[in-house]
């Protein structure tokens, strides 16, 4: 398509800018911008959508798998009185596998979504940091929020604001136990007792009966009610005989 | 709350485990070099390869479970010898596939998979320079590749790569040499996991060799580049190596003697005794394997080979399979003739 030479003629120029008047007068009384005016105005997101990371330092049994799972390497875990996980917001990318794979939901997300951080320094949360949500700074005066239909889109302004104090979306957990679901392949390597940092499965020696009569001499293992279900022991298994299984 | 037990192996040293196994099988020569104990080592601390087995640093580093023992083939060893039972014998060659012999070991892996028996099959492939490379076998398609099929007279690390696939599959079939056939069997009777393994053929043979022993003899002594060879294989008491250019060297087997494994020469089953299915050429002329069928899977899977009519039958001469046996126990008497003092037996 050839673009047309612009008409300099004075009543054209002249529809122009009252055109321009026009719409400004429009704009001022009936906006229909889509521009989300941040930060004066805030845009609601859905429930599920992932924020700031928040640790319940009470529920964290140190079992380090959302440091291990993460896939940007964010997580590094600080000794306090026990080992606790610290967030570096330079290399998050906000998957949230960690609160994900959090076998107590010690981990959860929050409805904070637009930090500000004064320095590379400030940027890696530690764990202490993490226990509640950072000073909140508001200066939205309303709310925007886009609702999108298979005809449109529209957006919806609002003069309430959304309440961001509300802390934790705290993931429903089912408590469970590490299990040995083929104890005929066990190895008795004993890498499970390693691992765990409960001590929550341990070993007896023991004479091996078959049909009464000893054959030989051997060991149990037990997995006791220390277990918390972090499913270290699970992945560690080299036979993979070994799943958490939920319990009441 | 949730117990079980397991069995600990009754130790002939006070050692750790793996310095028992040391003791008693690979310093003690008897090695075969299956693989097996570098396969279900927990803490994978066992190495294999083309070099003797070992555990760099096992005194600090073995978790002493005895799983190594366990799986062992030469642990306690008493020799397995003959031909073994039998509820069918053949002499066979596929219509489909290329192999050393018949290709009867493609022939019975595909048919097993086209039936549904097995999901997956381990087998040897080899490089450029004939240096194992274990392949897994997940399509038929993938066994028309001359270099998956066809004896590599070098040690492999299938059972590795076995207990991989028993992990992550329910039906896997095997092939290996009559040593890694023991082994898988050990391991299935200490282990349940191991029962995944529905499928284990057995290759006849006599003896093994280290890839860098085979490669070094045949370059100093016989001026062979194996890279450009495109066979190997043992016939009537001749190493026979074929080339690209249709030339081939040929000399006694009896040369290789000095750089025949130890392990090797303390072993009589020639028949691999315990397999489903064993496939050899002796007892087949020329183009033709010898199928030794020994149990029901195995059976069935003969059977389908024959009603779809995808190889070729013939009747074998087991009088030669009967005689390699034989011989096999006389060229390598257990407890071995000419030994040094015998060692004190205290536990
Ligand atoms: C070390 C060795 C020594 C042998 N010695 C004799 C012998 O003395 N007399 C005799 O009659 N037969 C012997 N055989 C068997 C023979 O060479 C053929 O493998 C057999 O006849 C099967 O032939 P095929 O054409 O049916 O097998 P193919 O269909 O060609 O299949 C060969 C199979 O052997 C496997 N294989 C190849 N190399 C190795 C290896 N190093 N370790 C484990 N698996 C391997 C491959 O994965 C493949 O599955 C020996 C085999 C080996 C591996």
């Amino acid at each position: 398509m050839k673009v047309e030479k612009i008409s300099r003629s004075p009543i054209a120029e002249l529809k122009r800018h009252v055109d321009v008047i026009q719409e400004a007068f429009k704009q001022a009384l009936i906006p229909d911008r889509v521009t989300v005016e941040y930060p004066r105005e805030r845009r609601i997101y859905p429930d599920n959508l992932r924020g700031f990371i928040v640790l319940d330092r009470s529920k964290c049994i140190s079992c380090f798998r959302c440091a291990q799972i993460c896939p940007a390497n964010a997580i590094q875990m600080s000794l306090y009185d026990n080992f606790y996980p610290g967030v570096d917001y330079t290399k998050c990318i906000f998957c949230h596998f960690c609160v994900d794979s959090c076998p107590t939901g010690a981990l959860a997300s929050s409805n904070l979504h637009d930090m500000a951080f004064r320095s590379l320094e400030e940027m890696k949360v530690k764990a202490t940091q993490m226990t509640r949500l950072p000073t909140i700074v508001r200066e939205d005066k309303q709310s925007v929020e886009y609702f999108v239909t298979k005809k449109d889109w529209k957006l919806q302004r609002k003069k309430e604001l959304e309440d961001i104090s509300v802390l934790r979306i705290i993931p429903r957990i089912k408590p469970r136990r590490a299990f040995c679901e083929e104890p005929e392949s066990c190895l008795g390597c004993r890498q499970c007792m390693e691992v765990c940092p409960h001590d929550a499965i341990v070993m007896e020696r023991c004479e091996i009966t078959l049909g009464g009569e000893v054959i030989g001499k051997g060991c149990i293992l037990k997995v006791t009610e220390k277990c918390v279900g972090c499913g270290l022991c699970v992945r560690q298994c080299p036979m993979q005989i070994l799943a958490l299984k939920e319990v009441e | 709350m949730q117990e079980w037990q397991f069995v600990m192996p009754e130790k002939k040293h006070k050692k750790k485990f793996f310095g028992n196994l040391k003791a008693e099988v690979i310093d003690a020569k008897l090695c075969c070099h299956c693989a097996a104990c570098s396969a279900i080592c927990p803490v994978y601390g066992i190495t294999a390869g083309d070099k003797p087995i070992e555990f760099p640093n096992w005194v600090k580093d073995c978790v002493d479970c005895g799983a190594c023992v366990k799986v062992c083939p030469r642990w306690e060893y008493k020799p397995l010898n003959g031909v073994g039972n039998y509820v069918e014998v053949i002499s066979a060659k596929s219509k489909r596939f290329k192999g050393q012999d018949g290709a009867m070991v493609t022939e019975i892996t595909a048919t097993a998979l086209e039936m549904g028996l097995i999901e997956k099959a381990i087998f040897v492939s080899r490089d450029e320079d004939w240096r194992t490379k274990i392949v897994t076998i997940r399509d038929v398609s993938q066994l028309y590749d001359r270099k998956v099929t066809g004896t590599k007279y070098c040690y492999a690390d299938s059972i590795p790569a076995l207990k991989e696939a028993i992990l992550s599959s329910k039906a896997v079939g095997f092939v290996g040499t009559p040593c890694m056939v023991s082994a898988v069997r050990k391991m299935q009777n200490s282990f349940k996991k191991f029962e995944r393994v529905k499928l284990v053929i057995g290759l006849f043979c006599t003896e093994n060799f280290y890839h860098h022993q085979l490669s070094e003899f045949l370059l100093k002594h016989k001026n062979v580049d194996l890279m450009k060879a495109t066979k190997t294989d043992i016939k009537k008491g001749k190493f026979i190596v074929r080339f690209v250019d249709g030339s081939r060297v040929s000399f006694p087997v009896k040369e290789l003697e000095e750089i025949i494994p130890s392990g090797c020469k303390v072993c009589q089953d020639f028949s691999a005794v315990e397999s489903d299915v064993s496939v050899g050429s002796v007892g087949s002329e020329s183009g033709f394997s010898t199928v030794l069928v020994r149990t029901e899977i195995a059976k069935a899977i003969v059977d389908k080979i024959r009603e779809r009519g995808t190889a070729e039958i013939k009747e074998p001469d087991m009088g030669a399979v009967q005689k390699l046996c034989d011989y096999k126990i006389k060229i390598h008497p257990y407890p071995p003739k000419k030994k040094e003092e015998k060692k004190e037996e205290k536990s």
